[in-house]
Parts: structure tokens; C-alpha cells; sequence
């Protein structure tokens, strides 16, 4: 007997169809992409029990565990409840059963780069505010991915991601700690945006230049630079690859506080509904917002959402992706 | 308790250009120092440096100064009746006393000649003290010499040999480095020779080594140290040489002293 | 050690006494002890440790070495030296009152290092250290055992001491103080409850670090090239002159004077002193361009022969008294403590 299922409702429970018509992939997300390795092992046993004794690795830091037959699909929801319970309940993800699987696929796992966990340059720990941000915005259905990266080097490439939040240091400088050594002017001028000058010997930044990187707190031999311990973010949005028009993310908010972060990305949702082309299979935000316009989307966002002081928002939006179209390729 | 960083007014009497790029301004100034000691001159807002003293008189000092940053070019721009600020004299001179009575062997490169010449000049001043003495004089080109006036003056009494190490056509005179006139010198009876060698790095060595070399021992060899200095006071540290501080130990040492200031 | 002053007052205070000493003393000094910085650190989330001003107890970080050390009372980053008005120079009035610095047996040499240099070295005490330094009083605070991997006191010899005013220990919220000056003795509150409480001392470093010989050392750069051992030119390729060692250290001194003009008001402005260090490009520049210990690995030479022997050579001791925040600051982990070390390896394999 061939198999009967509704995909829609597969694909909803964070199952693939796949090139193989008897086997589906199950998709596990790690929000922030940092577990306990303990959890593995139940990663394994599914892996070994239920699929092909395979695990794929992905772009946004989830494991695909291939080779489910498509009738084992209650049973392996059954055996990843444990794993719903410490990855998703445990930070605040409001699941109802975990013993039914993924409720949602479309909201993306909410990938980060390593962090300040490890990572010395990173202003932020990346993983922990990703897995604030899963709590805010799964489960959903509407696509939408989101990534947080710990500071402009973007090792997560939060530039292709509908939402990319990177991590912003407010410098502080205690003139008074200042020895001229250049040490930070001169990194900041090669390396990063050239925000730093010296005047009568003491360094001073130049806020409009300044990206919030906090490389000049890690160069400093006095430790005249430190960070406001306040944690402040830049937005970069709209950020996408595929087949139409790819395309890097551009700047949206600047040195936004935390909770207008959370704001904004909860507002998405309102957007999305209100505007998707529902006769399309699936319309990603992007495109939406390619015809809809910039202004109405920063709008949506916005509403509601009391902005921090120090926050910026973007006047307009400066996106430099390429359209795959045939008029620029040479025959030959 | 005084601030020894605090310095004096001295004023501009005078004003002499030497080369394109050397000048000597004299300054009003009561209590001499011994030659080879140095000051720190400072222009408010531009900063301090230490210079050498290149003449010591009734009432003032002379100090050739070479136009090369930020503090001297504030000094070129002053007029006679302006005023310089000093604190000084630092550091140890060169030892007269020790000097006295020997035969003296004088090398000096380009504007180490300035703190050496006040010793030339107490030397021709007192002869009754000295044994004679021989002047080396090195200079990049012709038109670096400094002291052309006084040069002349010397060479009346002594004999001075001067070397430049490159000339343009028609320059009558020598074309060399400095060591290159140590061959030349009668140096006996070798215990009567007290040598004073100042100048770039390289040349002070390259002497040193040739002087020793005819048979100098180190205690008979003087040499002047030059290095950044932000205190002259033996606190900053920037002209430490292992255990010595240039301003306060140097700038003039002894070569049994100067032979382990390993850089 | 000398014979304890027969008045010395030993006391456990509870944490609401010992805020009352701190109180009292307050009256008369300003307190500086190393505090916590929340989120200042180099890296983010991380504290910084450093020394302020502290009016309670709790603020005083007792477990873990500040990273900067309190040489920065005495001998700030930056300082004014003079005002410069017109043609005036006018010195800075400094802070008048009286200072009690909380800091560790280490720093307590460090700052009899500090007064070689400043007090002892030239021709005359330098006066704006001199002037800091009549109006410290040293409270030690007690480390039992070496407070991490970085420390070697005991190899440097600085790991005792008696050259405090008063001492104390953070025992389980409760503080145990040693007051040995009269003019602090008034200051414990009334109620304080006697205890045996005299400072203990670490007695063996982490890892052992072999101070080597500085009269066998001096033989060996004098007769035997040590300067141009290939030691050095392994620390050329991986010291990046960051100068962190020397700002961070409890013992360098080093500073650079500048005059600036403001640009608000050019006819005013000031000559102002800041630390130096001869890690960093320029420490030795002269006009014209030139300059000595061009590369790396003669600056980290030059570095470690000041600590363990151009100083011994001309003040008996050592400056390096072992702290090891050096160590602890490299970004490059470079260890000062290893390379001593192995210069004693150096010497003893001749
Ligand atoms: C003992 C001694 C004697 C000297 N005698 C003379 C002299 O007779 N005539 C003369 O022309 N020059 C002399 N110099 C060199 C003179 O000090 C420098 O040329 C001068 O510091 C340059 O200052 P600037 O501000 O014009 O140059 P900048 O290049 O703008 O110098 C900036 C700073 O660098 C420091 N600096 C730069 N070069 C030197 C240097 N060579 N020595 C010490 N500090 C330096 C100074 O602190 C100065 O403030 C002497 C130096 C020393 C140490
Ligand atoms: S935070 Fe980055 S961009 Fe801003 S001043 Fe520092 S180094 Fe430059
Ligand atoms: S690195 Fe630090 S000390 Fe150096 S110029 Fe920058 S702020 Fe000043
Ligand atoms: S050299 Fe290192 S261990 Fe020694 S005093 Fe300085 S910082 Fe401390
Ligand atoms: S080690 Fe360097 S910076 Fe430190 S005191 Fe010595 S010369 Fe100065
Ligand atoms: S801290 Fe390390 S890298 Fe930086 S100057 Fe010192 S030894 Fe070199
Ligand atoms: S010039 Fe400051 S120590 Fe010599």
C-alpha cells in the first residue's frame, strides 16, 4: 500500500518530504547552537533507532536525522520529548505536549555565533539572548529565520538572515587612563571603521563612525576603554539568499537595547499576516516587504515598542543584492 | 619641597645659524654648568627636550640646536629678547680634572661636536693644564660643519683634522670617515692620552675600537651618550641602558663604564 | 620581623563592626582597595578589578588580585605636572587628605620598589610621587596561600612582610584585623572582640620559578653573549609589544611627558606625565628616527633584565616582586615567570 500523508502537517511537525518516498528527516533545533553534549546521545539513539544511523549538521545549527520511516513519526516525537523539554521548555518555549514533536517549522531555529562563552571579541552572549528570542517567537508557522552574532565580525552570518541582531559595545573612555599609545586608533583605523583619533593626546570616538565593535577595549593597555555594561544591538534585516534576488541584510536599528529587540521581532508576526500573498506557496518576509515598502514595514515593527535613548532607527534601507536574471550573463 | 620639574626663563641674547639646519641661541644664564651636562628646555605647550650646552660664558650659554620636531621648531621660531624655559644642569660632564695634564684626543661627528666643543675651548683657554691636544672633526658634508668661526680660531692653536664623508667637487679638504685620521696620530707616549669620542652610534664605536685598537686603554676613553629622555632626573626611564641612567649616570661616561651599556 | 609593638590590637569584627572601622577611619583617609567593576572587564560580562576608593567592607574584592596594580595611587596613568597659562607654570594642587590602601604583601614591595625609583634614584625625590607617598598608610591584606596559578612571591622573596599599618582577613563574613599604628588603633569600634589573629603568609608558589643569580647573570651578558641567546629571538616572533606587562605591573615606573595646548583656549594648557613602557613602539625614539630594541624580542630582554637584574645591579633587590600580573595580562601568554626560569636553565647548562 503506498503511503498516504498530509505533508502540510508533516512539514509542520519539523518533518522534511524528501527525495526518498518512503523516508522523511527529522529536524532538531538547538536555539543559540549550544547544547549539553549529554543530549547527543539521545540525538544517537534516535539517529540509530528511528533513521538511517545518520545525523546532518546544518547551516542554522540544527542536526537532520534522516531515514524516518514515515510511520515511525509518533514514536520519534515519543523519544524527543526529553529533548523538546531541556532545549525548548527549559528556556521558556510555551510547549503544551512535548510528547507531539515540534509544534512549528516555519519560525527557524535561532542560530548564534559562539559567543562571549569563548569568543573574545564577541559584546554578548549569543547563545543565551538566542534563546530568549526562540522564547519570544516559537513556535510560529510564518518563515522566518533569525541569528544573533556577538559583534560585526558576524561569524554567523546574521547578513542572511531575515533578522540578524549583532552584538554593539557602548565604549566608555576614562580619559584619564590614556596614555596615547594609539594601540586603539590605530586598530580602529586599520581593521574597523576608523572612529578613533587622537586630540591633545587622548583618544576620542567619533559616535558616528563608531560600530560598536569593541575591539579598542581589547587593545587598550590601561584598560582606559571598557563597555557600558549595558548591552546595546544593532538590527540588520531583510538579509536573504535564494533564487530571485540575493541579497545582504542592511541596517534597521542601531544600538537598540534588548527589549526593543524582543519588541520588534514579536511584531513581525502581525506583519507577515497581514500582507503575505497567501496564493503563493510560502512568501518570504523579504518579498513581502519588497512590495509592501520599507516605510509600512518599519512601521509595523515599531509599533508599539518603546525605543531605548541611544536607539537608531533607519531612515531608509540600502540593500546591495544581485537579481539572476539572463541581461548582464555573456553568451559565448 | 621644590619641584625640580619646574624650570626657569632663560632669555634669547642671540641667535647664530650654523648650517641649513643647526642653530646656536644663546640664553641669558647666571650659573654655569660643566661641559658635557645638558638641560631640558621646554616651550609651554610644546613640550621639553634635553639639549647639550656648545658654549658656557659670563652670563650665558649657547646650545646648537638641530630643527628636527615639534619643541625645536617652536625654538626656531623665537627672536632674540623671547624666553626658553630650563631646568639643569643634568648628568655628569666631562671630568676636567681627570683630563688635566694628558695629551687630549678630541673625535667628534657631526653635532656631537656640541657638547665637546666647551672642553676644547677650556682646553685652549688653559693650555698651562693640558699636554696638547689633537681635534677630529667629522661632518656629514662640507656645508654641516658647525663652528666654522671658532673652527678657525682653533686651528691656530692645535691641529685639527677635518673629514666629511661626502663632498661635492672642488671641496679641498678630506673625504672620509672619522677613523680614517686615527692612523695619522702620534699616540705616545700612549699613557699620557686621555681621548674624548662623541657623536652618532656607529662613529663613537668605530673609534672607540680604532683608539683601542693603537693601544688605548679603556679608562683613557670618554664618550657622550645620547638618548630619549623624557626627565633628565633618573625617574622615566627612558634613558636606561641596563643598570645606567644616561641622564643621571652619563651622559658622559668613562669607556670602562660605557663598554657594557649593551643596547 | 620586628618585635610586635606591645599596643598592636588583634580583633574579629562582624561585618557591621568592620564597617564601622571603615567608617572611622574614613574620618581621617581616603580608603582605596582593590573593588569589582561589573562588566568592565577586557572581555564582556567579565569584571574588571581595580583599585577606587571604598567606603564598606563588602565592596573590597578579597579573593582575586586587582589586574591593575595599586602603584596607580601613587603614580597615576596620567597626570598633570603643571598648568601652563600663558607664560605660567602653575603646579596642580593635589587631594590634601590622608590615604589607607588595602593591598597585598607583593604590592607592600612594590612600593618600596617604587621608592628606589622615585625617591632614591637622580638626584632629588621626584615630587609629585614623594608627596603621594608621606600621605599612604599600607594595610595588608592577608594571603594565606598564593591567590593563583600566576603568583611566585615566594620565589621572589616578597611573599612576608611587615611594613603595614594594620592587616587584615576576610574570614567567612567576618573580619579579623591586625592594627599595629597608633594612628589608626582609635578607629576599631568599641565593641570588637579580641582574637588571635596575626597575617599568615604563602609559603611555596604554585609552580616553582628559579630566580636566577643576578651577579652570575651580569657575568654571562658581559663575558658570554647572553643578549644574543636565541632564547630572545623566540620571544621575537611571539611577543606583540602590547605593553600590557608593563602596565599592568606593580614595579614599572616608566612614564612620558607631553605638552598640550587646549583647543578651546590655545594660550592654555598643560604638561602632562603618563605611564610609559618599553614594550611599546616609541619608548626609545629619537628625533631623526632613530631608535634602539627595534624588535620584539630585545624589548621582552630589556624588560626582564630590568626585573631581575639592571635593578639588583643598582638598589640590592630585585624589582620584580612576583605578583604576577604580567603573566596573568599577556595576550600572547607569555610567561615572565617561565622566562626566568629559563634564563636560570641558561646559566646552570654553562
Ligand atoms: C643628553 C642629550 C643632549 C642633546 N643635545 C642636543 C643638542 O645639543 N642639540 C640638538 O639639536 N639636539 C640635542 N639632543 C637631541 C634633542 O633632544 C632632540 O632633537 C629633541 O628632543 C627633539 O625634540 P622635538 O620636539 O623638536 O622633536 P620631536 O621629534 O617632535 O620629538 C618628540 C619628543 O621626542 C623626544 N625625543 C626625540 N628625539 C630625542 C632625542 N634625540 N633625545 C631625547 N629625546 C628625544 C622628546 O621628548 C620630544 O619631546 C640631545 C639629546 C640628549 C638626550
Ligand atoms: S568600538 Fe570598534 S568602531 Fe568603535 S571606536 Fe572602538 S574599535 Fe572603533
Ligand atoms: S589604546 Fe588606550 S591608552 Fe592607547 S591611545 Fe587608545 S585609549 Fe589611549
Ligand atoms: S614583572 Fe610581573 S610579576 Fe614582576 S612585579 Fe612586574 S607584573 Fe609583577
Ligand atoms: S620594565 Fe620597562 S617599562 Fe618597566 S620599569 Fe623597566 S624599563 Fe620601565
Ligand atoms: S604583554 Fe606579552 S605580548 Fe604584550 S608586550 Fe608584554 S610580553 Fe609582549
Ligand atoms: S631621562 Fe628620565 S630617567 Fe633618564
Amino acid at each position: 500500500m503506498s503511503t498516504d500523508l498530509n505533508t502540510k502537517l508533516i512539514m509542520r511537525n519539523a518533518y522534511r518530504i524528501t527525495s526518498d518516498r518512503r523516508h522523511t528527516c527529522l529536524r532538531v533545533r538547538v536555539p543559540g547552537g549550544h547544547l549539553e553534549a549529554r543530549h547527543l546521545s539521545l540525538i544517537q539513539h534516535i539517529a540509530d533507532t528511528y533513521g538511517n544511523g545518520t545525523v546532518h549538521i546544518t547551516t542554522r545549527q540544527g542536526f537532520e536525522i534522516p531515514g524516518i520511516p514515515y510511520e515511525m513519526i509518533p514514536e520519534v516525537n515519543r523519544a524527543l520529548a526529553p529533548l523538546l523539554e531541556a532545549l525548548e521548555v527549559a528556556i521558556g518555549v510555551p510547549l503544551d505536549d512535548t510528547t507531539q514533536g515540534y509544534p512549528a517549522a516555519g519560525t527557524r531555529n535561532v542560530a548564534a555565533c559562539i559567543g562571549n562563552r569563548v569568543c573574545p571579541f564577541a559584546n554578548n552572549d549569543t547563545t543565551a539572548l538566542a534563546q530568549r528570542i526562540e522564547a519570544t517567537i516559537f513556535p510560529n508557522h510564518y518563515h522566518v529565520k533569525v541569528a544573533v552574532t556577538g559583534c560585526p565580525n558576524d561569524c554567523i552570518k546574521a547578513h542572511l538572515q531575515d533578522f540578524g541582531i549583532i552584538g554593539q559595545a557602548a565604549v566608555e573612555i576614562d580619559a584619564a587612563r590614556c596614555i596615547g599609545c594609539e594601540a586603539c586608533v590605530t586598530n580602529c583605523r586599520k581593521r574597523v571603521t576608523g572612529a578613533l583619533e587622537l586630540q591633545n593626546m587622548i583618544a576620542v570616538r567619533d559616535a558616528q563612525r563608531c560600530i560598536g565593535c569593541g575591539e579598542c577595549v581589547l587593545k587598550c593597555p590601561t584598560g582606559a576603554w571598557s563597555r557600558n555594561p549595558h548591552k546595546f544591538f544593532r538590527m540588520v534585516i531583510l538579509g536573504r539568499t535564494g533564487k530571485k534576488n540575493p541579497r545582504l541584510a542592511a541596517t534597521f536599528l542601531e544600538w537598540a537595547a534588548e527589549p526593543v529587540i524582543l519588541a520588534v521581532l514579536r511584531n513581525v508576526y502581525k506583519f507577515i499576516d497581514e500582507h503575505i500573498d497567501r496564493s503563493l506557496p510560502k512568501e518570504h518576509l523579504g518579498y513581502i516587504v519588497d512590495r509592501i515598502g520599507y516605510p509600512a514595514f518599519r512601521d509595523a515593527l515599531l509599533d508599539g515598542v518603546a525605543l531605548n535613548p541611544q536607539a537608531r532607527v533607519a531612515e531608509r534601507l540600502d540593500f546591495h543584492g544581485y537579481w539572476h536574471t539572463a541581461d548582464g550573463i555573456m553568451q559565448w | 619641597m621644590t619641584n625640580p620639574y619646574q624650570p626657569q626663563p632663560a632669555a634669547i641674547l642671540d641667535i647664530r645659524p650654523e648650517t641649513a639646519i643647526d642653530t646656536t641661541f644663546r640664553l641669558a644664564w647666571d650659573t654655569p654648568p660643566s661641559p658635557g651636562q645638558f638641560y631640558e628646555v621646554s616651550l609651554p605647550r610644546l613640550g621639553e627636550a634635553p639639549f647639550s650646552i656648545s658654549g658656557i660664558g659670563d652670563g650665558y650659554l649657547d646650545m646648537t640646536i638641530r630643527k628636527v620636531g615639534r619643541v625645536t621648531e617652536g625654538i626656531f621660531a623665537l627672536q632674540p629678547g623671547d624666553h626658553v624655559y630650563l631646568r639643569g644642569p643634568y648628568g655628569h660632564g666631562f671630568p676636567l680634572e681627570q683630563l688635566a695634564g694628558k695629551r687630549l684626543v678630541i673625535a667628534a661627528g657631526g653635532t656631537g661636536l656640541a657638547p665637546v666643543k666647551p672642553v676644547i675651548q677650556y682646553a685652549l683657554a688653559h693650555p698651562e693644564r693640558f699636554n696638547g691636544m689633537e681635534i677630529l672633526l667629522g661632518f656629514r658634508s662640507p656645508e654641516d660643519i658647525l663652528f666654522r668661526e671658532e673652527i678657525a680660531a682653533w686651528q691656530q692653536q692645535a691641529p685639527v683634522h677635518i673629514t666629511v664623508d661626502r663632498a661635492a667637487p672642488g671641496w679641498p679638504g678630506k673625504v672620509g670617515v672619522i677613523t680614517e685620521l686615527l692612523p695619522g696620530l702620534d699616540l705616545a707616549p700612549l699613557d699620557q692620552f686621555q681621548a674624548v669620542v662623541v657623536g652618532p652610534p656607529l662613529m663613537m664605536k668605530f673609534t672607540v675600537r680604532a683608539l683601542t685598537e693603537r693601544g688605548l686603554c679603556d679608562d683613557q676613553i670618554w664618550v657622550s651618550y645620547e638618548r630619549r629622555m623624557s626627565c633628565g632626573l633618573g625617574k622615566c626611564g627612558h634613558c636606561k641602558i641596563n643598570e645606567k641612567y644616561v641622564c643621571v649616570d652619563g651622559p658622559v661616561f668613562n669607556f670602562t663604564e660605557a663598554r657594557w651599556l649593551i643596547d | 620581623m620586628h618585635d610586635t609593638p606591645s599596643e598592636t590590637r588583634r580583633v574579629r569584627l562582624s561585618c557591621e563592626e568592620a564597617d564601622i572601622l571603615l567608617d572611622n577611619l574614613a574620618a581621617h583617609y581616603r580608603l582605596f582597595a582593590p573593588v569589582r567593576l561589573p562588566g568592565r572587564g577586557r572581555f564582556s560580562d567579565q569584571d574588571a578589578i581595580r583599585y577606587a576608593e571604598v567606603h564598606t567592607v563588602h565592596e573590597i574584592e578579597h579573593a582575586r588580585r586587582s589586574h591593575f596594580s595599586p602603584k596607580e595611587i601613587l603614580f597615576p596613568v596620567s597626570q598633570t605636572l603643571f598648568y601652563l597659562m600663558d607664560d605660567a607654570l602653575q603646579e596642580p594642587q593635589d587631594d590634601p587628605r590622608d590615604m589607607l590602601v588595602f593591598l597585598r604583601a607583593c604590592d607592600i614591595h612594590g612600593i618600596a620598589r617604587l621608592d628606589d625609583i622615585f625617591l632614591n634614584n637622580g638626584p632629588e625625590p621626584e615630587p609629585y610621587y614623594a608627596r603621594r607617598r608621606a600621605r599612604i598608610k599600607l594595610a595588608l591584606l592577608e594571603c594565606r596561600h598564593s591567590l593563583d596559578e600566576h603568583c611566585f612571591c615566594v620565589a621572589m622573596g616578597t611573599n612576608r612582610t611587615d611594613a603595614y599599618a594594620m592587616a587584615v582577613r576576610c574570614d567567612e563574613g567576618q573580619l579579623l584585623v591586625e592594627v599595629r599604628d597608633d594612628d589608626l588603633r582609635p578607629a576599631l569600634p568599641a565593641s570588637a572582640a579580641p582574637a588571635d589573629f596575626t597575617p599568615e603568609f604563602p609559603t611555596a608558589d604554585p609552580q616553582p620559578v628559579v630566580v636566577p643569580d643576578a651577579d652570575r647573570l651580569q657575568s654571562a651578558i658581559r663575558d658570554h653573549g647572553f643578549f644574543a641567546h636565541p632564547m630572545w629571538a623566540d620571544y621575537a616572533k611571539r611577543c606583540i609589544a602590547c605593553g600590557r606587562c608593563n602596565t599592568h605591573c606593580m614595579t614599572c615606573s616608566c612614564f612620558t611627558a607631553y605638552d598640550i595646548a587646549y583647543t578651546e583656549q590655545p594660550n592654555a594648557g598643560e604638561r602632562r606625565r603618563v605611564w610609559a613602557s618599553c614594550h611599546i613602539d616609541r619608548f626609545t625614539d629619537m628625533a631623526g628616527g632613530h631608535a634602539f630594541r627595534d624588535e620584539n624580542g630585545s624589548r621582552m630582554r630589556f624588560k626582564t633584565m630590568h626585573k631581575i637584574h639592571d635593578f639588583y645591579q643598582r638598589f640590592g633587590r630585585h624589582m620584580c616582586v612576583g605578583c604576577g600580573r604580567c603573566d596573568a595580562s599577556c595576550p600572547e601568554y607569555i610567561s615572565f615567570a617561565t622566562c626566568i626560569s629559563a634564563i636560570s636553565r641558561v646559566l646552570e647548562e654553562r
